[in-house]
């Protein structure tokens, strides 16, 4: 990964993170949520909601405990911090929106062992200042989420028919079933990190 | 004091782990009381909405589950209203689905012939297949489906829209399911047989 000097401003870190080194199609991590809460777009925006929020978060308070931090327990420290947001976050989802808390029942808990998590917490708040970690953090989530939305865009269209849970499709049409299963998610970041790599060739961001 | 050193790590940990346990614990304590009310609603609007009683609002939900008596037999509870001068009857059910337990309502009329309404109150079924269990066209095939000799039938194919042939639709995709529902909602017609039959 190249960190020179442009990759540490502002608009460099946004570009970073949306785009050449998007957690997902770039670094495939977080897959397993990517899978599991992309059916419904409703879901997803409240789960990325949710990471938005505990990953900013981590990255300020990790940022702010890395000169204190022993580097032997650092792993143990990043997860009890992540651990600690997820829980807030769930806490919260569970007095305010109690529904939406229900669809999404163990997810939320889930977004402990969200990779891209400690990937940043690790690869960016333990070098950088907490400020400019915590714009690392939640432009690394908004990466996460534009990938999970438009997955879930095409699964909730073509499964159920709707968006948003309106429904948009004409009366006879056919839901696709595979669509509302997990495995139609593997395909479709397949053809997006298809499509990415491919628009970024052309381009010749890639370096390999 | 060396920051790698062994006593170092120690304290740091312990001090970190007790800050956050500590503000998570506060987090709970503010939140907990209403959770607890969140869950209270949840499960009264389950059963008034089995019973085909309507209530919107959390106070709404409240007040009219004042109207519902509690019976006791043989240790499970019945809910008894009357809607429209009819006596209705709900009993919570928990059986096996395919990955967990389904919680849920069930309500009948006084004379257990036909069902008055279904109400998921927790399950774990795969989402958007056995978890459609929980949307609004499957529940609303009970809301006065008849009840024959043998229960309901679950079918496959689309379109049951007749509430006097003792058939509901499966959902498509989701078999184990929709077999784990019929097992569990035709256990319950016996057992409210038994429990409040032939005395409304």
């Amino acid at each position: 990964m190249s960190d020179t000097a442009q990759s540490k401003t502002i608009g460099g870190i946004v570009k970073g993170n949306l785009w050449t080194n998007n957690p997902i199609f770039m670094q495939v991590l977080g897959i397993c949520s990517a899978l599991a809460v992309t059916n419904l777009l409703t879901n997803t925006v409240i789960m990325s909601a949710g990471v938005i929020f505990t990953m900013g978060m981590t990255n300020f308070t990790v940022s702010l405990l890395k000169s204190l931090m022993p580097r032997k327990v650092r792993m143990m420290v990043q997860t009890l911090i992540i651990a600690f947001y997820v829980i807030i976050v769930d806490l919260v989802l569970k007095a305010y929106l109690p529904s939406i808390s229900e669809n999404l029942g163990p997810y939320v808990g889930l977004i402990i062992t969200n990779c891209i998590i400690m990937g940043r917490a690790e690869a960016f708040a333990q070098s950088n200042g907490p400020l400019l970690s915590m714009w690392d953090g939640v432009t690394s989530a908004a990466g996460y989420m534009g990938v999970l939305l438009t997955i879930a865009l095409f699964r909730e269209l073509l499964g159920f028919g709707a968006l948003f849970g309106f429904q948009v499709m004409p009366e006879g049409f056919v839901p696709w079933i595979i669509m509302v299963m997990p495995p139609s998610a593997f395909f479709l970041i397949g053809i997006i990190i298809w499509i990415g790599k491919s628009i970024m060739m052309r381009q010749g961001e890639l370096a390999s | 004091m060396n920051k790698q050193s062994t006593i170092y790590s120690m304290i740091f940990m312990f001090i970190v782990a007790f800050a956050f346990v500590f503000l998570l614990s506060l987090t709970n304590q503010a939140t907990a009381e209403r959770v607890d009310l969140n869950q209270e609603v949840a499960r009264k609007s389950a059963i008034l909405s089995a019973l085909g009683v309507e209530a919107e609002s959390d106070e709404e939900v409240l007040e009219r589950f004042e109207d519902v008596e509690q019976l006791e037999r043989d240790g499970t509870t019945i809910f008894e209203t009357t809607v429209d001068g009819e006596t209705v009857f709900g009993k919570e059910f928990a059986g096996s689905g395919l990955w967990g337990t389904i919680e849920g309502v069930l309500g009948v009329n006084g004379d257990i012939s036909r069902t008055v309404g279904l109400e998921i109150i927790d399950h774990n079924e795969t989402p958007g297949l056995g978890g459609r269990i929980t949307e609004g066209w499957f529940k609303e095939q009970f809301e006065g489906e008849r009840i024959a000799e043998d229960g309901i039938t679950f079918t496959s194919g689309d379109g049951d829209t007749d509430y006097d042939n003792a058939e509901v639709d499966g959902i498509t995709g989701a078999t184990r399911t929709t077999e784990s529902m019929e097992r569990i909602i035709n256990g319950e017609f016996e057992k409210l047989q038994s429990l409040v039959g032939g005395n409304a």
